[in-house]
């Protein structure tokens, strides 16, 4: 718990010994068997688990890492998440002798300050070990919980100042010794949980990575494990490799990428996130130089490995989607992290909120820093919410319900260089499966009345982003909702001269004399009949809006993406017609007027 | 003599199975893709005169014409579905838009949207609500019903789905808003969700019914045309359609739901695939079809194909109704080798069939998985391939394939081999993605191979999932076709029903259970089968508070339509046993302190009909054949001079010891080392580990 932790669990760690070669064919077999595993163990654990955010929102993720600790194979479930599995797994690994690590054993780990993100994403692990009882590798599945134990219900207090607050951390903790559950600790850890299905979620963790680990098992035999190894060894080489060769195709240079929050959870403002990418060769490096590092900031505290994590996440997304996503990356990229800033935090500080805020500044500010060399992938892989929108009661039993909020709606869904922003969400999340009110409604006190999207909350730009979403419902028995607003100044940025995406705003008590806009950040009880709205906020916009095909323009305003009014100020694109007589079309002759004296002409050449 | 006849349409040839007697007639015919209904009635002239029949006398003496087609399919594929509408409840307009957040490729953010069937412009929202126990919330106004219809009008829609929230426990709504939009727009074709697929939650629902919507009109219109084609043409019963739950019904219960006969046609070869298993004592099978362009997987369980409903993403789009599941890999034929930063990949990019693999000699480049088998010398350059029609080429393979090697530091026949490796590789895990979840260890499987390429790789595939007994019929180039020959008539249709296993509500149940059996009674009536030969199994969808999935299992196996007598103040308690030993079986727990929960009301039938019998066993003395030559060939384990047999010269019970490569006409069967193959007294093929 410290600095000094840190920087052993994001070393470069060694190959794994081995007098094998493998040739690359047979390592790509490999590979696609431990991906397989992974989405076995995964869609286990999305089957059997009984939390609507595992099993409705498909919050989960398998991965493996080996016995150094290093990221072998990750296949499943959101980036975000799966970056952070192997540092966790890294933290074991040193305490294997301590901990009498053997086969059969189950581990749980979620210690921000001992590889982890925040305290709700769990990460349920299981050594595999060769026939001679060699350590090969370690199947991990991360899954988001819906409480952890701490002052307040679903694991997130907006004025935590430690991890203690927030509930119980495991550095890493064996559930399961040598094939049998601990019975003990297994029921410590559910007393310890609000949810009554915590039990059956996490047995069924336990459950997915016992499955894949004979699976694994299965393999190591089969090939040996000297050739395992030599494959996992040349999987990272490869990775590695490939994303120096992106990075070498990339300009040399240094490229910026400043981003912020609103405020802290306090009201302290503008909370900052500097990224500096600098590009040499074939190596990249990502320097968080700058970034803020205010002792008195709360609630803004992303766990190292989460900022490595979100980093990456980035980086990923903007090379070829076909690299294999390893430990190859972590090695080809280097990423340099303040100790003391929010994306490095002294140990103790609380985590929950700050796994969303600066996480997703910090993607975000890397998008920006890259998009003038990579604009055709420049789309930011983030989530502007400040924090989930769970609506959190309790039954006669005093046990707790949660409605976790990942409502389908969209949000934050950018364009690209040549692709309008779509569907409901960036790509990163695109495993995730959004909740349904038809799902919802017959087991949660709740009625979901609107989630349409907003006319005009798209970033605009030649190609513009997804317009945003406002999701209004209503609570029928008491509830409490917070809600903790990052965009309102300092909305999802556009790129290369698309324009910056609409912020998100929430209101409580709609409705009624308490009708209120969430300023900064609240905590609220809810009454019966309660009426609340959370407004997503859009996409943002690539390149200037002028240059927009007209016609797509038009397409946009017979879709109600936005309004002919918009059409003129935004775009510079006149519409003429009558919406109700489907009769609309693009006035030519006035939009190139138009377009000219908002001074398109000094568009043209750079854009192009 | 009475016949009965299948017929499966695909996009190069029509293909027909005649059940006459104990007796199965093939035939092929090439389709006719201006109106499809012409090749049909072009095959069935031919098989008249095999039968030394007029058209007319031999249509009159047909018991059953069972048809699959891909209609629905190519609508999707092409989309050039109807111009459709949306209405649904005011504030969800953009449910079907958000896809629930579902990305197809989370790496890559150039992944491009799919086309909108209903564009944001046509999907109009009217002001109602139910609540989730059916109660009103807000009544619908119809005068927003009307100005919907009324805008859809406008902008000319032709077919228009109605999706309404809890539609599934109160469709007084979508029956109201149906009639209105009706009134409106008299010409267009409805589609309403609960009718369509009545089940939470309502983006699948939705979806479901906008795909209806679009495929509907063709659908329909293409059914109709048939129908009378063979009604002139003679025919008196009913035309019965392939659906892709595995079974088939009448063409009146297809149109009110049009959506069923999408992806049909693989499931004729499931359900094919099912039959042949049972009669050669393999109730397990996973059933391997590898074509030119793709390598589709399926699996049959207990002897019968699993029709699942849910989350079934096709063609970009999610179809909720049960569907025989069939997963689909981009590894066939055509599929294109090629080097990436170092890397040897497989697909996903095929050569089609134009220009299709270079050794087609039709102008193609890109070295593809026919080509490395070619280079490999497992298919033969010599004489005619895929029935004659033509000839292999080794021209410009070699040279495709160094180039390869060239990347890869290999030569020319290295980098095939590897490209052997690398695709039997993506096989094997798209199999055990397939069996990923369901507790399946494919090694307690038989694989049941067909399509042109599929023998060729059987064996090596079979080999890496511990596999080790292999079929290949001789009739599985129209398997399909038999398929629907064989598929029984079958109404399956689930409701929605919510409680906990201790509180169930018995009557009404008894009311969902017998409205399931009476729509059941109505269309087998109509379809000429009575009540008592309808075979009906009363299920139940249950799972644990809070779990997504649903488990559904039988809680009156072989009961008879419309006794409801198991529906008693024990059925609770019988529930809760059934699903947790499901549960058990399944996940490998059960969860001691929780009552599980019914989700879904469900009653399967079918009617059990004629099917060809499939011969097996070994009662022909074993032969030892003679091959007809030798070729040097890599079977995995380098060049050799490897025994080639004419497929057409081995008789039952001839054993072919392995290496060796058999050649049949329209297809190529390789036994690897360590395997022997074996013709059984049918005459088909069984390969079995040594």
């Amino acid at each position: 718990m410290s600095y000094e932790l840190n920087r052993l669990l994001a070393a470069r760690k060694a190959p794994l010994p081995t007098s094998k070669t493998v040739d690359p064919v047979t390592a790509t077999i490999i590979r696609g068997a431990m991906e397989t595993i992974c989405i076995e163990a995964a869609t286990h654990l999305g089957r059997a688990a009984s939390s609507a955010i595992i099993n409705q929102s498909n919050e989960r993720n398998g991965a493996i890492a080996d016995a150094h600790g290093r990221l072998a194979g990750a296949a499943i479930g959101t980036p975000h998440l799966s970056f952070v599995t192997q540092s966790e797994v890294a933290y074991g690994l040193m305490k294997q002798e301590e901990y009498d690590w053997g086969p059969g054993d189950v581990f749980l780990a979620n210690d921000p300050d001992y590889g982890g993100g925040h305290l709700p994403d769990y990460c349920v692990y299981a050594p595999v070990y060769s026939d001679d009882g060699e350590l090969i590798m370690v199947q991990c599945l991360q899954a988001h919980q819906g409480d952890t134990g701490g002052k307040d219900p679903g694991g997130f207090t907006l004025e935590a100042t430690d991890i203690y607050t927030e509930g119980l951390a495991f550095p890493c903790i064996k559930l399961v010794h040598r094939g049998k559950r601990r019975h003990d600790v297994f029921d410590f850890i559910v007393r310890n949980n609000r949810l009554p299905t915590f039990a059956g979620d996490l047995a069924a963790m336990i459950g997915g990575v016992q499955h894949s680990v004979r699976l694994l098992t299965d393999m190591i035999h089969k090939w040996g494990a000297g050739v395992v190894k030599a494959a996992i060894n040349t999987n990272i080489d490869q990775t590695e490799r490939r994303v120096r060769e992106v990075v070498a195709s990339w300009p040399d240079g240094t490229y910026e990428g400043t981003t912020w929050i609103d405020a802290d959870t306090q009201g302290i403002k503008d909370v900052k996130v500097h990224v500096t990418c600098t590009v040499a060769g074939d190596q990249l490096t990502v320097d968080l130089t700058g970034t803020d590092d205010r002792p008195e900031l709360v609630g803004v505290w992303n766990t190292f490995s989460n900022s490595r994590s979100y980093i990456m996440t980035q980086v990923v997304a903007m090379m070829d989607p076909t690299i294999n996503k390893n430990e190859g990356f972590f090695n080809a990229v280097r990423l340099v992290i303040p100790e003391g800033s929010i994306a490095q935090p002294p140990p103790n500080k609380p985590a929950a909120l700050g796994s969303f805020h600066p996480a997703c500044e910090i993607t975000e500010a890397v998008c920006i820093a890259l998009s003038g060399i990579v604009p055709e992938r420049a789309a930011p892989q983030v989530y502007k919410m400040g924090m989930p929108n769970a609506v959190i009661g309790f039954d006669e039993n005093g046990q707790m319900w949660l409605e976790q909020g990942v409502d389908t709606r969209t949000h934050d869904a950018s364009a690209v260089k040549g692709i309008d922003g779509w569907g409901a969400c960036p790509n990163a999340l695109g495993n995730l499966l959004l909740a349904q009110a038809e799902d919802a409604e017959p087991r949660f006190p709740i009625l979901s009345k609107s989630r349409e999207m907003v006319t005009d909350s798209e970033g605009p730009g030649q190609w513009r982003g997804m317009p945003g979403s406002t999701n209004v419902k209503q609570v029928l028995k008491p509830a409490m909702a917070m809600a903790w607003m990052v965009t309102q100044e300092h909305p999802l940025r556009g790129m290369c001269g698309g324009e910056d995406a609409s912020p998100y705003a929430n209101w409580f008590d709609v409705g009624t004399a308490k009708e209120r806009k969430v300023p900064l950040a609240e905590n609220a009880q809810l009454e019966p009949g309660a009426v609340i709205a959370y407004t997503y906020g859009g996409g943002g916009g690539f390149g200037p809006a002028l240059l927009r095909d007209p016609q797509a323009v038009l397409e946009d305003v017979l879709d109600e993406y936005i309004s002919v009014k918009r059409a003129h100020e935004k775009y510079g694109v006149v519409i003429k017609g009558h919406f109700d007589d489907y009769n609309l079309e693009v006035d030519l002759a006035a939009t190139e007027a138009l377009r000219k004296a908002m001074g398109v002409e000094d568009l043209r050449e750079p854009a192009e | 003599m009475t016949y009965r006849i299948g017929i499966d349409i695909g996009g190069t040839f029509t293909d027909f199975a005649m059940l006459k007697g104990d007796q199965v007639i093939l035939h092929k015919n090439l389709s006719t893709p201006q109106d499809r209904s012409l090749g049909v009635m072009e095959g069935l002239g031919a098989l008249a005169e095999k039968e030394g029949l007029d058209l007319a006398a031999f249509l009159g003496q047909c018991e059953a014409i069972v048809h699959g087609t891909t209609i629905a399919d190519n609508t999707l594929i092409e989309m050039n579905g109807a111009h459709t509408g949306l209405i649904t409840t005011e504030g969800f307009r953009d449910e079907v838009e958000y896809r629930r957040g579902h990305k197809e490729d989370i790496w890559d953010v150039r992944l491009a949207p799919p086309k909108q069937i209903t564009p944001r412009r046509r999907r109009m929202t009217v002001s109602e609500r139910l609540l989730h126990d059916g109660t009103v919330h807000v009544p619908l106004d119809e005068g927003s019903v009307r100005d919907a219809a009324r805008r859809l009008g406008k902008q000319g829609v032709e077919s228009v789905a109605v999706s309404l929230l809890f539609s599934f426990v109160n469709p007084d709504h979508e029956k109201r808003v149906r009639e209105l939009v009706a009134e409106e727009l008299p010409n267009a074709q409805i589609s309403l969700s609960h009718e369509v697929l009545p089940r939470a939650p309502e983006y699948d629902r939705t979806s479901t019914t906008v795909v209806n919507a679009y495929v509907a009109p063709r659908v329909t219109s293409y059914l109709q045309r048939l129908v009378q084609r063979l009604k002139e043409g003679g025919y008196r019963n009913h035309l019965m359609v392939m659906q892709a739950s595995g079974g088939v019904m009448t063409v009146d219960y297809i149109e009110g739901s049009p959506i069923r006969v999408l992806a049909s046609g693989p499931a004729g070869g499931v359900v094919g695939s099912a039959h042949v298993g049972v009669a050669k004592n393999a109730k397990h099978l996973l059933c391997v079809d590898m074509g030119g362009t793709s390598y589709d997987m399926s699996l049959v369980l207990d002897g019968s194909a699993p029709a699942e409903a849910g989350w079934n993403m096709h063609h970009r789009y999610l179809i909720g109704v049960p569907m025989v599941k069939v997963e689909t890999l981009g590894a066939g034929g055509g599929s294109i080798c090629h080097v990436k930063s170092g890397e040897l990949m497989v697909g996903p990019r095929s050569a089609g069939s134009e220009p299709g693999p270079i050794a087609y000699g039709r102008g193609g480049t890109d070295p593809t998985v026919t080509d490395a088998l070619v280079m490999l010398g497992i298919l033969s350059t010599d004489e005619g391939f895929a029935g004659g029609s033509f000839r292999l080429s080794k021209d410009g393979v070699t040279e495709a394939f160094a180039a390869i090697g060239a990347q890869m530091g290999t030569d020319a026949e290295t980098a095939a081999f590897d490209s052997w490796r690398v695709v039997n590789a993506n096989m094997s895990q798209g199999v055990r993605r397939t069996t990923a979840g369901k507790g399946i260890d494919p090694k307690d499987l038989t694989m049941l191979a067909y399509g042109g390429n599929g023998p060729a790789f059987a064996a090596i595939q079979a080999e890496d999932l511990g596999i080790t007994r292999v079929l290949v019929p001789k009739a599985s180039p129209t398997f399909s076709a038999l398929g629907t020959l064989v598929a029984n008539p079958m109404i399956d249709e689930e409701r929605s029903y919510h409680a906990k296993a201790t509180q169930l509500d018995l009557d009404r149940l008894k009311a969902m259970w017998g409205e399931l059996a009476d729509r059941a009674r109505r269309y087998f009536a109509d379809a000429g089968y009575p009540a008592d030969k309808v075979a009906c199994n009363y299920q139940l969808a249950m799972r644990y508070g809070g779990q997504n999935f649903a488990l559904t299992f039988d809680i009156k196996h072989d009961g008879k339509l419309g006794d409801l007598s198991f529906v008693d103040a024990g059925l609770g308690v019988r529930a809760i046993e059934l699903f947790n030993a499901r549960h058990m079986a399944e996940y490998n727990h059960i969860r001691e302190y929780e009552t599980p929960e019914v989700v879904g009301v469900r009653l399967a039938t079918h009617v059990v009909t004629p099917t060809p019998a499939v011969g097996a066993g070994f009662a022909a003395a074993a032969g030892k054949p003679s091959p007809a030559k030798t070729r040097r060939a890599n079977l995995g384990q380098g060049f050799a001079e490897i025994p080639v047999y004419a497929g057409s010269t081995l008789k039952p019970g001839d054993v072919v010891p392995s290496p060796a490569i058999i050649e049949e006409t329209f297809t190529t069967i390789v036994v690897y080392p360590g395997w022997t193959a074996k013709v059984d007294d049918a005459g088909d093929y069984e390969l079995l580990k040594d």
